[in-house]
């Protein structure tokens, strides 16, 4: 017992092997789970997959990629990353400052409904959205715009309106679970910060600037990086409008374009291949950004 | 968190004991993406069942959501395990299935060869590879043109009297005069516009060594057409919804918002199920031809029920298949329970086919099989190739759309363009 | 009115803006739920209120047809996200801890890895993580559901970036008490990582009872499918079963949101007492 014990005190307790005793079992669950897969998924980007049978072929199907449906599927999960960017972090930080305050009446009611998106199946959804943006002059869209003077649109078969109707699905679920996120940051900062603001005369927007700001930095820096992971990997909600059938690449992401050829036209190899190249453009595109905010620097505060 | 594990760990022993629990019967596990087939399939294992007391079923059938109902095959049949004795799949993503030197699935030759020579066979050449039948069809799938009468009669046309598709046009220009309303619909985001016309003209997308014709003259004729019905003369429609099968075209049809439509005779139930309001308004007849004395029709979509290697009751499994979807009996079913056009086409002119039912008193027609029979010779096989569902993949979301939609292309280069994507 | 109060009703405003924004679409799905699937069709997409059309057919339909395997699939939901979520937020919480107050070799290493591992597309794993289960033998059970997503990397993430923000002379003043390293996580780290276990717990369910794309790989018996499986199966491209699909949206979301109001207030008064006052 006291030997254990001492072993205990000594190995396991150290700040040495403690640490590795806490990501254990994320290594545990990457080595049984994911290492086989992600490296099966490389051999595979050079192979081509039949029933029981592959075969290399080398660069083939990274030499596939220079089609213009792969450019399609790529210049629209970039447009789609950075406009939810830009929508689902500043936004939901104002609605989270406004549920957050004290004088703000209904909080509950406000921060549950919106919410509430998040809870749903994005399929059932994707039904009320796809009617919404149906292209006859009565529905909900298309009234919407009818107020402003404008024509009907076929939302659903255009470029640009096929966009925002993405981004508004997106906002839809989304929102709620931003405001999740940076609520918790907001509860996290010490009133006595905000009291010493009062009192140094600060207004309303310079403890805004000055307090909230690099306060929520932290998850700021983590909604940003989920949301270039989530925009980068979005296919559910793009079924959720055309299913399969994009037409002319309208609406197809890069993970859509993966279902597309691995599944509906079997073709694995290229499929995983298109897989790898999304995971270097997604890992570049996170680390320049982590590297702005500093999250690799040894202090954080 | 001690609680939860103990749950976590009991759930999954009692799952695995399950599993165990055998069957004294035979059982055969079914896929399907379609309520439809589940529900038909069981009542055919009734009947099995009292027909053969000493080689009971019991079928284990599963519905999916569609598109992952084929891809779970896919993986099941790729590595080896999980794949269930029966599965249905459908006929855009058949050449899946055969794909390589090695496919996964069970010929039914020994079985269906006997058979074929009261069958519509060029049904069987979908699911076919080297000579060898893999899949077991549900129904012809005649193309056929449903015509609204009230429509019709208000704009002066006898629809008897539509003989070649430039008819056709002209009869609706008398609908557009007369009503104001499209003569017809036509899909830019699906190919059960193109596809069944091309088959019609007697082309197709590949030959029959393979090579893509996609971009030949005939097709190019054919998409001219249908571009020409919209934007020339006006009388024809982009299908509000993009497609046959959207909701915004069911309220649009039942509205009577186009005067005649262009489907296979399975659509029928469509028709029934979601445009109540057209009963008693609505004919069928063969489609208008191309040049005289061509096609009236064309065989179009489906689904091909398959055995897998994996299953270890194989023949079982194929005697089941056959006695419950091409025996006299189930064809008679297939009519009657989900209105389609049997494959065994001996049985058209059997009387329980043209007995009252749900679709016979929704259509105006005396004899649908009379006149399927008229037609039967006259269904050109489609050509499957591996590259088959990539094909349809781009007449789907290319060539109609960019050429009737977005008219960015004219149809000989929308064609070409997916052609050579298709010779890569 | 005064500065203060012009300034409240416009938050109001705002905020009530986009509550009937979330809203809106569950308010059309209700509606749709107690209306024949035919009549949703004929009219096109409608929210208005019909009494002679409306019934409780469809709801009946759903927990009697197929002999109620609706309630089955209800039951599979609730089970595996509850398990799921207890057990990743925990050992997710656990993980972004050690990466975020320690410093020792490959954590970098680490902390790339649960980076590359949140942006792997689960579509295209699919195919070899099926072949891994098989091997595992954890195929159509809750645990091959489960066991691959026990540490999810986004919140390990979340985790991580949380506990940076806490403040460290905590860690520091434990240790001279004498407190072992693990103690210090029970007793002083995790009391104050309230806030983010509520908002990870509401999350991680979220998404446990969301998913889609793995459970119907994993799971081959329609005894064992979850919800969202169920509800899929009812859209097809040849049409969708209207009928049940509404109803079934609507009772697939009702105990949740029921859930989440109650369990809110313990998650505010974990966000409000909870947080980090020194």
């Amino acid at each position: 017992m006291q030997i254990f014990k001492n072993f205990y005190e000594k190995y396991i307790n150290s700040k040495k092997v403690a640490p590795y005793i806490f990501v254990s079992p994320f290594i545990l669950v990457f080595l049984v789970f994911y290492l086989y897969p992600i490296i099966s998924t490389v051999i595979m980007s050079f192979q081509e997959i039949g029933f029981g049978e592959a075969k290399f072929i080398g660069l083939a199907n990274y030499k596939k990629l220079f089609n213009v449906h792969y450019k399609n599927a790529l210049l629209t999960s970039t447009n789609y990353t950075f406009w939810t960017i830009l929508i689902l972090v500043p936004l939901p930080i104002i609605l989270a400052v406004f549920l957050n305050s004290d004088k703000t009446k209904f909080t509950n009611f406000f921060r549950s409904s919106i919410f509430m998106p998040a809870l749903t199946s994005v399929i059932v959804a994707g039904m009320f959205f796809r009617y919404a943006f149906g292209e006859q002059a009565s529905t909900l869209a298309n009234s919407i715009i009818g107020i402003f003077g404008l024509e009907p649109i076929t939302w659903l078969q255009n470029y640009i309106p096929a966009m925002i109707a993405l981004v508004v699905l997106c906002v839809w679920r989304w929102l709620g679970v931003n405001i999740i996120y940076f609520l918790s940051g907001l509860q996290s900062i010490p009133e006595e910060i905000y009291e010493a603001a009062d009192i140094d005369g600060a207004n309303s927007w310079d403890k805004f600037k000055y307090i909230t700001i690099p306060s929520l930095k932290p998850v700021i820096i983590y909604v940003i990086t989920i949301s270039v992971f989530g925009g980068y990997k979005m296919f559910a909600e793009s079924y959720a409008y055309w299913q399969t059938a994009t037409p002319n690449d309208i609406g197809m992401t890069i993970v859509s374009y993966i279902y597309q050829t691995g599944f509906n036209n079997f073709n694995m190899g290229f499929a995983s291949a298109i897989g790898i190249t999304l995971l270097l453009i997604v890992l570049v595109v996170n680390i320049i950004q982590l590297n702005i905010f500093g999250l690799f620097k040894k202090e954080e505060q | 968190m001690k609680k939860s594990l103990l749950i976590f760990l009991v759930s999954t022993m009692l799952l695995m004991f399950t599993f165990s629990a055998a069957a004294e019967t035979t059982t055969l596990t079914y896929w399907t993406f379609q309520e439809l087939h589940q529900q038909f399939f069981e009542k055919q294992v009734e009947l099995w069942n009292e027909n053969n007391p000493d080689n009971q079923i019991n079928l284990e059938s599963t519905v999916y959501p569609y598109d992952q109902m084929h891809n779970k095959l896919l993986i099941a049949l790729q590595s080896g395990v999980g794949a269930p004795d029966i599965a249905d799949i459908e006929i855009s993503k058949f050449a899946n299935y055969l794909k390589g030197s090695n496919p996964q699935l069970v010929p039914v030759n020994d079985v269906v060869d006997p058979l074929m020579d009261k069958m519509i066979t060029a049904r069987f050449e979908n699911y076919a590879k080297d000579g060898k039948y893999y899949g077991i069809p549900f129904h012809v799938g005649a193309t056929v043109m449903y015509y609204n009468m009230e429509m019709m009669d208000a704009a002066g046309v006898d629809i008897d009297n539509i003989v070649t598709w430039d008819d056709y046009v002209e009869a609706g220009k008398k609908v557009k005069s007369a009503l104001d309303k499209p003569m017809t619909t036509v899909e830019v985001t699906e190919h059960w516009t193109l596809y069944p016309m091309i088959s019609q003209i007697g082309s197709d997308i590949f030959a029959e060594d393979g090579s893509v014709i996609l971009d030949n003259d005939k097709n190019e004729r054919v998409l001219t057409f249908i571009n020409d019905m919209v934007h020339k003369s006006e009388i024809a429609v982009p299908a509000p919804g993009g497609f046959h099968h959207s909701e915004e075209y069911w309220a649009f049809m039942n509205d009577e918002g186009a005067a005649s439509l262009m489907m296979p005779l399975w659509y029928m139930g469509r028709f029934v199920q979601y445009m109540p309001d057209l009963k008693g308004k609505m004919a069928i007849r063969p489609l208008p031809v191309w040049d005289k004395g061509g096609n009236r029709s064309a065989g179009m979509g489906g689904t091909g029920t398959v055995v897998t290697v994996q299953s270890d009751k194989k023949e079982l499994a194929k005697n089941f298949l056959v006695e419950a979807k091409l025996s006299v009996q189930a064809s008679h079913k297939l009519w009657t329970d989900l209105g389609f056009d049997p494959v065994r086409w001996e049985v058209w002119d059997d009387p329980v086919m043209s007995e009252p039912n749900q679709y016979t008193e929704y259509f105006q027609n005396e004899d649908i099989f009379g006149m399927l029979l008229d037609i039967k010779d006259e269904i050109n096989p489609t050509m499957i190739t591996e590259k088959y569902p990539q094909a349809i993949d781009l007449l789907k979301k290319n060539v109609s759309f960019k050429v009737i939609k977005e008219q960015s292309q004219t149809p000989a280069e929308a064609l070409k363009d997916a052609a050579d994507e298709l010779r890569q | 009115m005064s500065n203060s109060k012009v300034q409240i009703t416009a938050i109001i405003l705002v905020l009530s803006f986009f509550a009937f924004f979330a809203l809106a679409p569950f308010f059309f799905m209700l509606i749709s739920s107690f209306k024949p699937g035919d009549q949703i069709i004929k009219n096109g997409i409608s929210a208005s209120i019909d009494f002679d059309i409306m019934s409780l057919q469809n709801y009946k339909t759903l927990f009697t047809e197929r002999s109620g395997i609706y309630l089955h699939w209800y039951k599979n939901s609730v089970l595996i996200t509850t398990i799921q979520t207890a057990v990743a937020v925990f050992l997710s919480s656990w993980v972004g801890y050690g990466l975020a107050v320690y410093e020792f070799k490959g954590k970098n290493l680490i902390f790339v890895l649960v980076l590359v591992l949140m942006m792997v597309p689960i579509e295209i794993l699919i195919l070899p993580l099926y072949k891994l289960s098989i091997t595992l033998k954890i195929i159509d059970s809750y645990a091959g559901v489960i066991l691959p997503f026990i540490v999810p990397p986004v919140a390990v993430f979340f985790f991580r970036q949380f506990a940076v923000g806490l403040p460290t002379e905590l860690i520091d003043a434990a240790r001279i008490d004498g407190a072992s390293e693990f103690a210090i996580f029970f007793k002083i780290m995790m009391p104050l990582m309230k806030p983010a276990y509520g908002a990870m717990i509401i999350l991680q369910a979220m998404f446990s009872w969301n998913a889609f794309v793995w459970p119907l790989i994993v799971l081959r018996s329609n005894e064992n499918f979850t919800l969202p499986i169920g509800l899929a199966s009812l859209i097809t491209p040849y049409g969708n079963s209207y009928d049940m699909l509404f109803s079934g949206a609507v009772i697939s979301v009702v105990p949740i949101i029921i859930l989440f109001m109650f369990k809110q207030n313990s998650f505010i008064s974990g966000l409000t007492v909870g947080g980090v006052k020194g």
